[in-house]
């Protein structure tokens, strides 16, 4: 394992981030404008229950949701380097498997956690004051991670079935879209969903942040149980799309 | 006599020896037919063995499976029967070993599209870890030998056809590699650069350096390789130095030597 390929890869990667618009957009920009438009448009008034603030309604699942762009994210990209010959290209250099998809890995977790501290930063500004306890937060950003890795292993899969990024890119929205509409910044109750919703991995992130910013006691089962959860299906998910981008990395 | 192609001698079994020759024996490729269709032979059968230090030429037409020989020689593709072995190394059993050795230039440019080419050589010089000055040193070089110095800062994506072409050989010429492979590495490049980059090739022959390249130009065969091997449908044909092979069957180049074993012209199929 050699740092100095991670950081080349980690390195590249961001350069990606900044010079291509509609992955800036997707994966730095989107849920801070969307917390700075609902923000600003409905303030405390929160329309379906006014004893809550939009900000303790919906903050938790766009961070969330933040995680789940990287599925978009992972699968164009994966994608676009197969259709280009980028992949075959880098697989013929010393580089390792390791290697690649663990500084892919840091580049995709990095820019969950910038879509966190930015929207979670002008929600602040915007008023929402959460009781976090210290610990609270290193919490609230493993449950960030853990979805981010979840989120990964599907944009893997994705792009396992798609031809050309733009295809990828398309078909990544058959696992945000649900997820968004049943288990994000829409409360799931809203949308009918009942207990249908713990199929979708960001329910879990979605509480368990909720939860967090609440202030409440963080030893309980509630929140303990969420991230349980949520590991083992990450790591279900994760394994099934490195195996499936190694099976097919030279296609 | 040249195209003798049975009489090529195995040294397979002398695995890690270092040296930069390439080893091929029996080598087949079969792609499973889908939805009822039959499999597809890529390679059938193909035996060859090149020198340290030989340019050697694949030619044939379009689908004869020149790339499908280079995609198993750098561990891209599992042969489905036969040996490979590059620099004295199994292809199968040491590729991590055959990595560090080899570099390749893709018949697509493969390269990042949002970045500048100075930044993508840096990129793969990474991968085969080479200090930054060095990487660096040897970028400028080639840069400037290959004409792309002054479109170095430049985002790839407004690369023309011609410059991503000499941009993805640089890529492949940065770590200085013992065993070069080329796929059709001057396909899209105007007459001006092609010269060019043949006299580098040549020149790079005089360091011991073994290149095999897959090409479907006739006058590029002719200029570069010590020897060709003529491919079609999988199968090898003919093999030896391109002066022999065109006296041997009494015509006047290469073309004419397919067209003489097969009925047909390579550029028929394009």
């Amino acid at each position: 394992m050699n740092l100095r390929r991670i950081y080349t890869i980690v390195k590249l990667e961001m350069i990606r981030l900044l010079r291509e618009p509609l992955t800036s957009v997707f994966t730095i920009l989107l849920v801070p404008v969307l917390i700075l438009i609902f923000g600003l448009t409905m303030g405390d008034n929160y329309g379906w229950d006014e004893t809550y603030s939009v900000f303790e309604i919906m903050v938790p699942g766009m961070l969330a949701y933040g995680s789940l762009l990287s599925i978009y994210d992972v699968a164009a990209s994966v994608a676009g380097g197969r259709e280009l010959g980028i992949q075959r290209r880098i697989n013929t250099t010393p580089l390792t498997s390791a290697e690649y998809i663990l500084g892919q890995l840091i580049s995709y977790t990095i820019k969950p956690l910038i879509q966190f501290l930015l929207g979670f930063g002008i929600a602040y500004i915007l008023g929402y004051r959460p009781t976090i306890l210290a610990i609270g937060y290193l919490l609230a950003i493993v449950l960030v991670i853990l979805l981010t890795f979840c989120s990964v292993g599907l944009g893997l899969i994705t792009a396992n079935f798609s031809k050309s990024a733009a295809a990828a890119g398309g078909f990544a929205f058959v696992f945000i879209v649900p997820q968004q509409i049943f288990a994000t910044f829409i409360p799931a109750a809203f949308m009918g969903a009942g207990s249908f919703k713990w199929i979708f991995p960001s329910i879990y992130t979605t509480e368990g942040l909720g939860y967090i910013f609440s202030g409440a006691s963080l030893t309980t089962s509630y929140l303990w149980l969420r991230l349980g959860v949520l590991f083992a299906i990450t790591v279900v998910i994760y394994l099934i799309g490195i195996l499936v981008f190694e099976k097919n990395k030279n296609k | 006599m040249v195209t003798d192609i049975e009489n090529e001698d195995s040294n397979i079994g002398k695995q890690n020896d270092n040296s930069n020759s390439i080893e091929v024996k029996d080598l087949k490729k079969y792609f499973i037919g889908k939805r009822k269709m039959e499999d597809v032979k890529a390679v059938d059968g193909v035996s060859f063995h090149v020198e340290e230090g030989e340019v050697f030429g694949l030619l044939g037409p379009n689908g004869a499976g020149k790339t499908t020989i280079i995609n198993i020689l750098t561990g891209i593709l599992s042969p489905t029967s036969g040996t490979a072995g590059v620099g004295g190394y199994n292809v199968e059993t040491d590729l991590k070993t055959i990595k560090k050795m080899i570099s390749v230039c893709p018949q697509e440019p493969a390269v990042h599209k949002y970045i500048t080419g100075l930044c993508n050589i840096e990129f793969f010089g990474t991968m085969y870890l080479m200090p930054k000055q060095q990487i660096a040193e040897r970028a400028e070089e080639l840069l400037k030998l290959l004409g792309l110095y002054d479109a170095r800062k430049r985002k790839v994506k407004g690369y023309s056809g011609g410059m991503l072409r000499q941009l993805s050989l640089i890529i492949s010429l940065i770590n200085d590699p013992d065993i070069l492979f080329l796929d059709e590495p001057t396909v899209g490049m105007d007459p001006r650069n092609r010269r060019k980059v043949w006299e580098f090739l040549s020149s790079m022959k005089k360091h011991d350096r073994t290149i095999i390249l897959t090409t479907h130009y006739i006058e590029e065969a002719e200029a570069l390789c010590d020897r060709v091997a003529i491919i079609d449908y999988g199968k090898l044909i003919a093999i030896g130095p391109p002066k022999e092979l065109i006296k041997e069957h009494g015509v006047k180049d290469l073309e004419e030597v397919f067209m003489k074993i097969t009925g047909r012209r390579i550029l028929e199929g394009m």
